[in-house]
C-alpha cells in the first residue's frame, strides 16, 4: 500500500456519466484526501445493480450529471480523515449507500437501519461535510452518488457507510453483499422470518428475488414459490431453492388466487421484489389469514398508492416492508460475511459475469437485456 | 337422580348473603386455620370461594365452620348433578328483536335442550356491544329476524349435550362470539384465533349440528346471534365458544371479557405490545378503544394519546391512562401530521378502534418510520379500501389487523380472569350503567345517545 498518497490528491480511473442514459466514459479523475469522518478507500471490485442504472437513466428522477455511480463494491481503506478512530489503512471494507452513525435513535433501535444522519439519499451529489465533492476533472466537480460512488479506483466515503469486513474474505465475491444480495436476504431472514418448514412466496426473480429466496432456504422453508412474468428465470431459480413456479401471465385469476388455491388458504410468508404495485398487493393478500406476513422490498414508482380491502389486515394478516434488508450496515454486514465464509450462505451462484473496468460498460448491456444476475467489474484492468 | 331444584349457589345469591360490607376481609380464625382451606379463603369474602367440592365432607365442613361463625349459607347445589330440568326444554324470559331497529320485546320462550357438543348456560350478567346495535339495526346486513341478540355475558352451565367432557352442570362460563375447537390449524397455531369451524358468523342463525334454533316461540323458530344470544335467561351454545373461568370471579364484572374488552386489550397486549416507555396512540375513545388504553397503560406506555372526535370522550379517558388527547376537528392538517409533531417523528404503537377508514389510513401513517407497528380494530363497511402510499412500508413501518384481541377463547380468556381477580387489569370501571332483564331497551338507549360505555344486565332481580 503506497503511503505516499496519504494528503495528497490522487489522479486515477474512474467511469464517468456526463449524460443520463449515455454510456459510461472512462476518465481520469483527481480525488482529494478523506476530510473529517471520511475514508478514501481503493475499489478492488464493483458490480452493477438495477438501482444504478435507474439513476443513470434519470427518467422522472432529478438528473444530477457529471457524475460517478456504482454502489455495490469491495475494497481497502488507503487513508482516513480526522476524527476517524474505527478504521485505518489496510483495512477490508464494504462500502453501503447507507450509513450508521451509532448515535441517532434509529441506529440505537434494535429494528431500525434508517440512521438519520446517513440514510440513503439519492439527490445528494457532494459530501455531508463541506458540500462538496470529492472528485474532478480539470478542477470541475463531479458528483457522487449515494454516498459511495464505487466505479472509481478511488473514491471518498463517510465512515459511517462503510462496513469493516474479515479480510480473508475474497473481496471479489463479497463485493455483491454490499446491495443486492443483502436486501433480498435481510428482507427474509430479519423481516419476513419464515420458520422451518413453512411456505414462502418470492415475487420477481431478479437478484433481490433470488437472494429472498435463497434466505428462505436457508431458513429451511418446505415450499418456495416462486412468482414472476419471465419463465425464462425459472429455471435458473432452481439453483436457489425455488420449489415451484407461478407466471401471473398464465392465469386468468388474480395470482393471489392462484397462489391461495396452491396452498390451502396462502402462503406463510411472502417478500415483494419487483416494486410493481400489483405484485405488492398481489403478495400481501396471498399470505394465509390468521399467521401470514408479507414483506414489500422492491421500489415503487412516486404516485403508486397501496390499496387493499381492509378485511384483509382484520383477519390477521401482517404487511411489513424493509430497507436494505433491515442490515445495520456496520454492526450487521460483517456477519452476512462471516455467514458467506462459514458456508451457510452461497454467494458465487449469484455471479453470472466478469468485465474489466474498461469494459464495464458491457455490464450495463447484460443489465439492460435482462441477463445475467450480477457482472463483477474488475479495477485492476 | 337428586330431583330437588335447589337454588344454585351464585355469586348474586352469596352477596346478597354476606353480612359484611363488599371489600372487607373478615378474620375467622378457626376458618383460616384449616390448612385445607386457606386456598379457599378469599380476600374479600369466604363466601365468593366456596369451593364445590367434589368430596362431599369437605363442603360440609366449609358451611359448619361458616354456619358456627354467624355467616348464612344457602343450600349448596352439588357440581355435576342433574337437576329437574335436565334434558327437558326450559321456558323462559328472552329478549327479542321481532324487527329491524325496533325495541326489544320481553318474549317467554322455548329453550330446547342442548345437542351433541352444544351447553345449555343459564345467563346470570349480559352487557349490550355496539355489534349487537349495528346488527339489530340492519342497515345494508342481512337481516334476519326474529332473534335472539346479545353476546357478551357471564353464566353458569345448567346442562350438557353428548359428547361434552370439559365442561359439567355448575361451571362459570363466559359463551363467547367466536370459538376454538383446538383442532383445526388455526387453533392449533400460536398466532392465531380464527377458529376454521367456530369462527364469527353473523349471518348464521341456526346451531351447526342439525342447521336449527334451539329457541321457539309457540313452535316458530327465533334465531340465535353470533352462537351466543344471551338476551336470553337460558341459551344454548356450542362448547368450543365456552370459557369455563374461575367460580371466585364476579359474573357481573368479567362478562365484559366475552367481547368488547378483550378485543381492545388484546389488540394492545397481544398485537401492538408496546414496550414499556414506548408512546400509542388509540383512536377512538369508545369501550374498546379504552380497552385498548388500559392495555398501555399496564404494558408501561409513557405517553398515551386518545384521537377522538367526540371531545366529551377525553374526561372518562383519563382513568384508562390516557395522557393527551387530539380532536381531529380541531385541526387543519390531517391528525397524523398532528401526532408526528407532537412526537418527534411518529408514535412507537397505534390502536385504531372505530372502524373508519380515514382513521384507519391515519393510524397507519401516525406511527415512526423504522419501528412503528399500526393495528386495525375497528370494523369498517364492506366496500371501504384501506390505500397508503407504499413507501410508507419500505420505510419500515408495521400493519396489522387483529380479530378479538387475538385471544383464543378457551385457552386465553380464563387467564384474562385471573389477572382481573389479582388486580393487574381494571374492569370495573367500564361499567357506568346497569339496568334488569326487564329494561334491558334502556341500554340501547344509553349507547345510541353515547351515553354509556358499558351497561350491564342483571337477568335476575
Amino acid at each position: 500500500m503506497p503511503s505516499s498518497t496519504v494528503g495528497q490528491v490522487i489522479s486515477c480511473r474512474a467511469a464517468v456519466a456526463w449524460e443520463a442514459g449515455k454510456p459510461l466514459v472512462i476518465e481520469e479523475v483527481e480525488v482529494a484526501p478523506p476530510q473529517k469522518m471520511e475514508v478514501r478507500v481503493k475499489i478492488l471490485f464493483t458490480s452493477l445493480c438495477h438501482t444504478d442504472v435507474y439513476f443513470w437513466e434519470a427518467k422522472g428522477q432529478t438528473p444530477v450529471f457529471p457524475r460517478i455511480f456504482g454502489h455495490e463494491a469491495s475494497g481497502i481503506v488507503e487513508s482516513v480523515g480526522e476524527g476517524v478512530t474505527e478504521l485505518k489503512p489496510g483495512d477490508h471494507v464494504l462500502p453501503v449507500f447507507t450509513g450508521e452513525c451509532k448515535d441517532c435513535a434509529y441506529c440505537r433501535s434494535e429494528d431500525s437501519n434508517l440512521c438519520e444522519l446517513l440514510r440513503i439519499n439519492t439527490d445528494r451529489g457532494v459530501m455531508l461535510h463541506d458540500g462538496k465533492s470529492r472528485f474532478s476533472i480539470n478542477g470541475k466537480p463531479i458528483y457522487h452518488f449515494v454516498g459511495t460512488s464505487t466505479f472509481s479506483e478511488y473514491t471518498v466515503t463517510h465512515v459511517g457507510s462503510l462496513a469493516k469486513i474479515n479480510p480473508e474474505a475474497p473481496l471479489d465475491k463479497v463485493c455483491i453483499l454490499s446491495c443486492g444480495i443483502s436486501t433480498g436476504l435481510g428482507a427474509t431472514l430479519n423481516v419476513a422470518k419464515p420458520k422451518k418448514g413453512s411456505t414462502v412466496a418470492i415475487f420477481g426473480l431478479g437478484a433481490v428475488g433470488l437472494a429472498a429466496a435463497e434466505g428462505a432456504r436457508i431458513a429451511g422453508a418446505s415450499r418456495i414459490i416462486g412468482v414472476d412474468r419471465n419463465s425464462n428465470r425459472f429455471e435458473l431459480a432452481k439453483k436457489f431453492g425455488v420449489t415451484e413456479f407461478v407466471n401471473s401471465k398464465d392465469h386468468e385469476k388474480p395470482v393471489q388466487e392462484v397462489i391461495a388455491e396452491m396452498t390451502n388458504g396462502g402462503v406463510d410468508r411472502s417478500v415483494e421484489c419487483t416494486g410493481n404495485i400489483k405484485a405488492m398487493i398481489s403478495a400481501f393478500e396471498c399470505v394465509h389469514d390468521g399467521w401470514g406476513v408479507a414483506v414489500l422490498v422492491g421500489v415503487p414508482n412516486k404516485d403508486d398508492e397501496f390499496k387493499t380491502n381492509p378485511i384483509n389486515l382484520l383477519n390477521e394478516r401482517t404487511l411489513k416492508g424493509t430497507f436494505f434488508g433491515n442490515y445495520k450496515p456496520r454492526t450487521d454486514l460483517p456477519l452476512v460475511v462471516e455467514k458467506y465464509m462459514n458456508k451457510e450462505l452461497e454467494v458465487e451462484k449469484f455471479i453470472t459475469h466478469e468485465a474489466t473496468f474498461s469494459d464495464i460498460n458491457k455490464a450495463f448491456d447484460l443489465m439492460l437485456k435482462g441477463e445475467g444476475l450480477r457482472c463483477i467489474i474488475r479495477m485492476d484492468a | 337422580m337428586n330431583t330437588k331444584t335447589t337454588p344454585l349457589v351464585t355469586p348474586s345469591t352469596i352477596q346478597r348473603s354476606c353480612p359484611l360490607p363488599r371489600g372487607t376481609t373478615p378474620s375467622i380464625p378457626a376458618f383460616q386455620s384449616h390448612a385445607n382451606m386457606i386456598s379457599i379463603i378469599h380476600k374479600n369474602c369466604p363466601f365468593h370461594t366456596i369451593e364445590r367440592a367434589k368430596r362431599k365432607k369437605k363442603s360440609l365442613l366449609v358451611q359448619s365452620v361458616l354456619k358456627r361463625e354467624g355467616y348464612v349459607v344457602e343450600e349448596e347445589e352439588r357440581k355435576g348433578t342433574m337437576s329437574a330440568i335436565t334434558g327437558q326444554v326450559i321456558r323462559c324470559k328472552a329478549a327479542v328483536a321481532w324487527e329491524a331497529g325496533k325495541p326489544l320485546v320481553m318474549e317467554e320462550v322455548e329453550v330446547a335442550p342442548p345437542q351433541k357438543d352444544e351447553v345449555r348456560i343459564k345467563i346470570l350478567f349480559t352487557s349490550l356491544c355496539h355489534t349487537d346495535v349495528y346488527f339489530w339495526e340492519a342497515k345494508g346486513q342481512t337481516p334476519l329476524f326474529p332473534r335472539i341478540f346479545g353476546h357478551e355475558a357471564g353464566g353458569i352451565v345448567e346442562s350438557v349435550g353428548e359428547g361434552v367432557t370439559e365442561l359439567v352442570p355448575g361451571d362459570h362460563v363466559l359463551p363467547i362470539f367466536t370459538g376454538e375447537c383446538k383442532q383445526c390449524r388455526h387453533c392449533k397455531s400460536k398466532e392465531s384465533n380464527m377458529c376454521e369451524l367456530l369462527r364469527i358468523n353473523t349471518d348464521r342463525g341456526v346451531m351447526l349440528s342439525d342447521g336449527q334454533t334451539r329457541f321457539t316461540i309457540n313452535g316458530k323458530p327465533v334465531y340465535h346471534f353470533l352462537g351466543t344470544s344471551t338476551f336470553s335467561e337460558y341459551t344454548v351454545v356450542h362448547a368450543g365458544c365456552v370459557a369455563k373461568i374461575n367460580p371466585a370471579a364476579p359474573l357481573d364484572k368479567v362478562c365484559l371479557l366475552s367481547c368488547g374488552f378483550s378485543t381492545g386489550f388484546g389488540a394492545t397486549v397481544n398485537v401492538a405490545k408496546p414496550e414499556k416507555g414506548s408512546t400509542v396512540a388509540i383512536f377512538g375513545l369508545g369501550a374498546v378503544g379504552l380497552a385498548a388504553a388500559e392495555g398501555a397503560r399496564v404494558a408501561g406506555a409513557s405517553r398515551i394519546i386518545g384521537v377522538d372526535l367526540n371531545p366529551n370522550r377525553f374526561e372518562i379517558a383519563k382513568k384508562f391512562g390516557v395522557t393527551e388527547f387530539i380532536n381531529p376537528k380541531d385541526h387543519d392538517k390531517p391528525v397524523q401530521q398532528v401526532i408526528i409533531e407532537a412526537t418527534d417523528g411518529g408514535v412507537d404503537r397505534s390502536v385504531e378502534c372505530t372502524g373508519s377508514i380515514s382513521a384507519m389510513i391515519s393510524a397507519f401513517e401516525c406511527v415512526h418510520d423504522g419501528w412503528g407497528v399500526c393495528v386495525l380494530v375497528g370494523v369498517p363497511n364492506k366496500d371501504d379500501a384501506f390505500k397508503t402510499h407504499p413507501i410508507n412500508f419500505l420505510n419500515e413501518r408495521t400493519l396489522k389487523g387483529t380479530f378479538y384481541g387475538n385471544f383464543k377463547p378457551r385457552s386465553d380468556i380464563p387467564k384474562v380472569v385471573e389477572m382481573y381477580l389479582k388486580k393487574e387489569v381494571e374492569l370495573d370501571k367500564f361499567i357506568t350503567h346497569e339496568v334488569d332483564f326487564a329494561d334491558i331497551n334502556k341500554a340501547f338507549d344509553y349507547m345510541l345517545q353515547g351515553e354509556s360505555l358499558r351497561c350491564i344486565i342483571r337477568m335476575q332481580s
